[in-house]
This record gives C-alpha cells, structure tokens and sequence, in this order.
C-alpha cells in the first residue's frame, strides 16, 4: 500500500475540502482567538495546550501504524539545529505580539476580526525580507550547525524502546496535569 | 444543533487535527500547509506593485485552495455559532486612538516576526506540527524554543502589567 497522492484538479478540489474542515475546526477549538493564545501562553488557559498534546498523543502513534502499514510517508524538511532553535525564539516573540500564527490569523479574518489582516500583511512582507537576506542567511546562520539526521523508527509498534511511544505517553501525562491545573477561560 | 452551534473538547479537536495530519499525508503525501500559497500570493503583490498595476493572479494550486477553504470554513463556522463579528481592534488595544495604531503596529510587527521565525526554521507552523508528529527533532526544537520564550515574556509581560496595576 502507499499513499494516494492525488493529483490535478482533485488535489485541488479536496484541498478546499479539507481547508473548509480545517477552518471549522480552528473556530470550533478556540485557536484563532487572540485571548485564548495570550491566556495560553500566560498559562491561564489550557485549552490550547490539551489540543496540542492530545493531537500529539493520537497523532504520533497513528503514524506510526499508518507508517508501518505504508499509507503514509515521512514528510518532514530537513532541519538544523540553529535555524530551529532561532527560528523558534523569533516565531515566539511574534506571537506574544500579534497573537497568530498564519493559519489561526487567516481563520481569524474569516470571522470578522478585521486586525488580523495587518498580521497577514506582516506575514507577506516577511516573505520579501527573507528572499532580500537569504544569501546572508545561507552564509551564516545555515552553516552554524549540520543538518539534524532523521532516525526512522524500528522496531515493535508497542516496545519500550520506541520513541513513539514514550512521546504519547509524556503528552497524555501532560493533557492530564494541564487539565487539571489550568482553568479555561473565555475567548474573545 | 449543538454539535454545529457550541465549542468542541480538546480531545475531539486535538483527534481530529492528528486526523487532519494523516489524511494530508495519504491524500497530498505532503503536509497541509499555506506556505507555498502565501508566497504565491506575496509575489503576485510585489509583482503588482512594481509593476504599478494589479497583475495576473497566481494559479490556483492546492495550497492557494486550502487557504480558500479555511476562509470559507472558519467564516461559515463562526456565522453558525454566534461568535462571528466585526472587530478592528483586539479589546485590549485601549482608546479610540490607541485602536487605530496599536492593531497596525502589533499585527505588521507581530507577522513580520512569527512568519520571518518560521522561514528561518525552514516550514509552515502547520508543517512544524505535523513533523512534530513525526518526530522531527528540528520541529521540536522550533516548537519547545516557541513556546518557552513566548510564555515566559507573557507572563512576565502579565505579572508586569498587574504590579503597574496595584501601584496606582
């Protein structure tokens, strides 16, 4: 078995599809609100943080299975550690400002908050900024560090030794301890 | 309908997003992502406005429909359940003058900030969550270094704000 992989129109056509669901599903969560994120991120608020490790904890053993059935393949760009680690603080000052990230800001503006059309035109623009430096990019910060090898995993689905499986237990463990430390708030 | 009208668990949500993840990776055998279409269309506005005309508009390709799709979903959604209205300012933006520059200057700097980290990581904060799945070691790096220096700064941004309170 392998992957579908559509192409042509139905790629497009069940791209829509999927976007559609997704966007329901953003509104549905609560991630596109701006005082959820900030109450989030204050950890007033966990209900941002149980999406995440939850879908972690479901996600990362689905994979595997899926994986190891072949319907799925790896799909991760290569990574540095530098870059990712950069990369990381940069995104998290951004989002104690503006509270978005592109998708949740897309989202955002499908439901009225007119706001988060100034945090597209900021995405936009980084786009520009990074094509202007990219040389100097490629020069110094991309070269800091090798590129971080990707191990596949091996081995039993349910052994102690896969990573899979600890990083969903950890995640589960966490839901629950964030579940009932964190209060949940309101939204905007 | 409830189901339609209320707010969902976070282990529904957080199911179906792996879901969603899955179903990019059999469907697409890639990661749902906009990056490709927010590009598209940063180069058809830099294109416009060097050309000082509006130019042809980027083809539709999957990722440009995705983003489509999210608009129409997230819109409809929010109809369906009441939380859908115009707001050009966050609440916490202040007066009416604060309102018109603070939106401006938080979202422009705010966007500029969290798409140039993404870009520096090298994917979509979709892509970083997918490969977080996957477990990419890059993606959690990226991830773990977010949220840190993001929680950090609003807490102490928080506790700052609160003390400003209590001394007036």
């Amino acid at each position: 078995m392998e992957p579908l992989a559509l192409t042509g129109n139905l790629r497009i056509a069940i791209a829509i599809i999927a976007g559609i669901g997704l966007g329901v599903l953003l509104e549905k969560s609560d991630l596109i609100w701006r005082k959820t994120t900030l109450d989030a991120l204050r950890l007033k608020d966990g209900r941002l943080l149980t999406t995440f490790l939850f879908s972690i904890f479901v996600g990362v053993m689905l994979f595997q299975l899926l994986l190891q059935q072949g319907l799925v393949n790896i799909q991760v760009r290569p990574a540095a550690f530098w870059p990712s680690l950069i990369g990381g603080i940069i995104c998290g000052i951004g989002l104690i400002i503006c509270a978005k990230v592109p998708i949740s800001a897309i989202a955002s503006f499908a439901a009225g908050r007119i706001h988060a059309l100034w945090v597209i035109i900021g995405m936009i623009l980084a786009y520009s900024a990074v094509n202007a430096v990219s040389g100097f990019l490629s020069d110094t910060l991309y070269t800091w560090s090798k590129p971080i090898p990707y191990h596949e995993q091996a081995g039993d689905y349910f052994s102690f030794e896969n990573p899979a499986l600890w990083l969903s237990i950890i995640s589960l463990v966490l839901v629950l301890f964030i579940q009932f430390t964190i209060g949940r708030g309101d939204n905007d | 309908m409830k189901i339609l009208s209320g707010k969902w668990s976070f282990y529904i949500n957080g199911t179906l997003i792996a879901l969603f993840i899955m179903l990019s990776l059999y469907l697409f055998d890639d990661t749902l992502g906009m990056s490709d279409g927010m590009l598209a269309v940063s180069e058809f506005v830099r294109d416009s406005t060097e050309a000082g005309e509006i130019k042809a508009p980027p083809t539709l390709n999957w990722q440009l429909g995705l983003l489509g799709g999210i608009l129409i979903g997230a819109l409809a959604s929010a109809i369906i359940s009441g939380s859908w209205k115009i707001q050009f300012a966050p609440k916490d933006s202040g007066g009416i003058v604060a309102g018109i520059w603070k939106p401006i200057v938080q979202g422009v700097g705010g966007g500029f900030l969290v798409m140039l980290g993404l870009q520096i990581a090298g994917d979509s904060f979709w892509g970083q969550w997918s490969a977080a799945i996957q477990l990419s070691s890059g993606a959690w790096i990226f991830i773990i270094s977010m949220f840190i220096v993001a929680s950090a700064a609003s807490i102490l941004l928080d506790r700052h704000h609160e003390k400003g309170k209590g001394g007036e």
